[in-house]
């Protein structure tokens, strides 16, 4: 019940259409403002109409002819729409399009807040490139990306990028590496990892963790909804709605890439490379850890490069909370986290402004000490990208 | 309005908040309320008003800022066919599209319902009862 004393405040206000602009932190802004925040997963506005202009020759002419296109409505296209959406095209009509995504004034709004410190940006359009049949094209659209990133966000207080790779053309996307590590507001490579075929692990992709490491650049793996891919688990003809592609495709993408290179020994050669997954949620991580160390009791002998139990190379990893599984009681994350070991290398992440985003109170809500929400919130994350705390 | 099913709490001590006066508050308008730390979302379907509970149970996503629309049922009433029901009574959660039916607070598809107030006109005035 109210009381007398308690303040009114009353607002018209419009449905909201556009969820880029919400206003989610504010809630939190007095705890929050206080402390190093870093989001850790933020996209912006990359569609394929603003890489035309860096894409030469044949390329160019291919992407001019992707974008007289039309597919969804989308502005500038969508290699999302087309690969990731076409299949299940308006299932989720309830949902803000996809269409709302974020400009920089956008970006800028939501760091001008004074809550967040760091938003570091990661590829929208290209998280598909590794579906891609061809590697020069592949390669192609990744190097116009990354020009089109660093022109368009260098220079900015708090805002990092993350470059993007395509894996099936390793040399190339070492080149990517080599071109763009010294650059100050780049700090990390990000390899999309749905759709890379064959897994990560394999030794034709040794190149680009080999530059990575050269260049101290830490490697983030970010997924997608995982369609239309020959093989299992991430098969297509599995799913007849795309909830159970969501749900199942990152996770499970997740731990097929961190097997691959756990297993392939990649961990002990390149032994202070750093990697992330993000966009995973957290709950499948101890069974990955615990489920290898099981099966690696019977079959060390197949890995003989290992120096220890994969576990112990998976607690290594840095990982991102979005999208955030909502656990039924609040000690229930750090318990979860504890499971993996995972105090030192969970970060927050926000997917902002994405449909699915998290927004902070799903994370604000889990009790946890305030040294270790210092840390999820944005100390892990400092570490990781190897950035300084912002005055 | 929500006054035949919401019990009264404490009826003697319940305060009445002004929302607005009733030409300015047309069908197809909402209001925010804070009522000191609390959010409460006021809306006018068809000329009655509604007042829920203003934050997403989820993760708070502000409800006045919800779509009203449709959605789709399936149920023995239906015959287990999924039907489109509900045409602007359900509240979509602009966070994450969880929906609500305006007059009742119960959420789709979840065991949950918000909290829902009654509304009260008076005088030309809309009055949320807290």
């Amino acid at each position: 019940m109210a009381t007398d004393k308690q303040s009114v405040r009353v607002q018209r206000v419009e449905p909201s259409f556009n969820p880029v602009q919400d206003e989610d932190l504010d809630q939190y802004s007095d705890e929050l403002s206080e402390l190093t925040i870093v989001d850790v997963d933020v996209h912006v506005d990359d569609t394929l109409m603003f890489m035309l202009d860096y894409m030469e020759g044949h390329f160019r002419k291919r992407m001019e002819t992707v974008l007289q296109a039309d597919f969804k409505g989308e502005p500038g296209n969508s290699l999302r729409n087309m690969i990731a959406h076409i299949a299940w095209l308006g299932s989720s009509y309830d949902k803000p399009p996809r269409a709302k995504l974020a400009t920089q004034k956008d970006l800028l709004a939501r760091m001008e807040k004074g809550i967040i410190d760091y938003s570091i940006l990661f590829p929208s359009e290209l998280l598909p490139v590794g579906y891609l049949p061809e590697p020069e094209w592949a390669a192609a659209l990744a190097t116009a990306y990354n020009q089109y990133m660093v022109d368009a966000y260098q220079n900015l207080d708090g805002v990092k990028i993350a470059i993007v790779v395509a894996p099936q053309h390793p040399d190339r996307a070492a080149a990517e590496i080599d071109r763009h590590a010294a650059h100050p507001d780049v700090v990390s490579v990000c390899i999309p990892d749905v759709g890379v075929n064959p897994p990560i692990g394999d030794e034709k992709y040794w190149p680009i963790f080999a530059a990575a490491a050269r260049h101290d650049l830490p490697i983030s793996f970010h997924g997608i909804e995982a369609l239309i891919h020959d093989n299992y688990p991430l098969r297509v003809a599995h799913f007849h709605t795309l909830m159970q592609v969501n749900s199942m495709g990152f996770p499970f993408t997740s731990m097929l890439q961190i097997m691959s290179v756990v297993c392939a020994g990649i961990p002990v050669r390149f032994p202070n490379l750093k990697f992330a997954i993000l966009e995973a949620g957290l709950t499948w991580m101890p069974f990955i850890m615990y489920r290898l160390d099981a099966a690696y009791l019977r079959y060390r002998t197949e890995l003989p490069a290992l120096e220890k139990k994969p576990s112990e190379y998976i607690r290594d990893w840095y990982i991102g909370t979005h999208e955030l599984e909502a656990l039924p009681r609040r000690g229930d994350l750090v318990k979860l986290i504890d499971l993996y070991q995972g105090r030192d290398t969970t970060m927050w992440a926000s997917d902002w402004p994405h449909l699915e985003r998290d927004l902070i109170a799903g994370f604000m809500r889990y009790d946890m000490d305030d040294a270790l929400r210092r840390k999820i919130l944005g100390e892990n994350a400092l570490q990781f990208f190897g950035l300084k705390p912002r005055p | 309005m929500t006054s035949e099913k919401e019990p009264a709490r404490t009826g003697a001590s319940r305060r009445k908040i002004t929302v607005a006066a009733v030409d300015c508050f047309p069908p197809g308008a909402r209001m925010e309320v804070r009522v000191g730390s609390a959010m409460i979302a006021v809306f006018n379907v068809g000329g009655d008003y509604y007042a829920l509970y203003g934050r997403c149970p989820h993760q708070s996503a502000p409800l006045s800022r919800g779509r009203l629309q449709g959605t789709v049922i399936c149920n023995a009433d239906t015959g287990w066919k999924t039907e489109w029901a509900h045409e602007g009574e359900v509240l979509v959660c602009p966070g994450h599209g969880m929906e609500y039916h305006v007059r009742t607070g119960k959420a789709f598809g979840y065991n949950l319902k918000l909290r829902t107030y009654e509304v009260v006109v008076e005088d030309g005035q809309v009055k949320l009862v807290m």
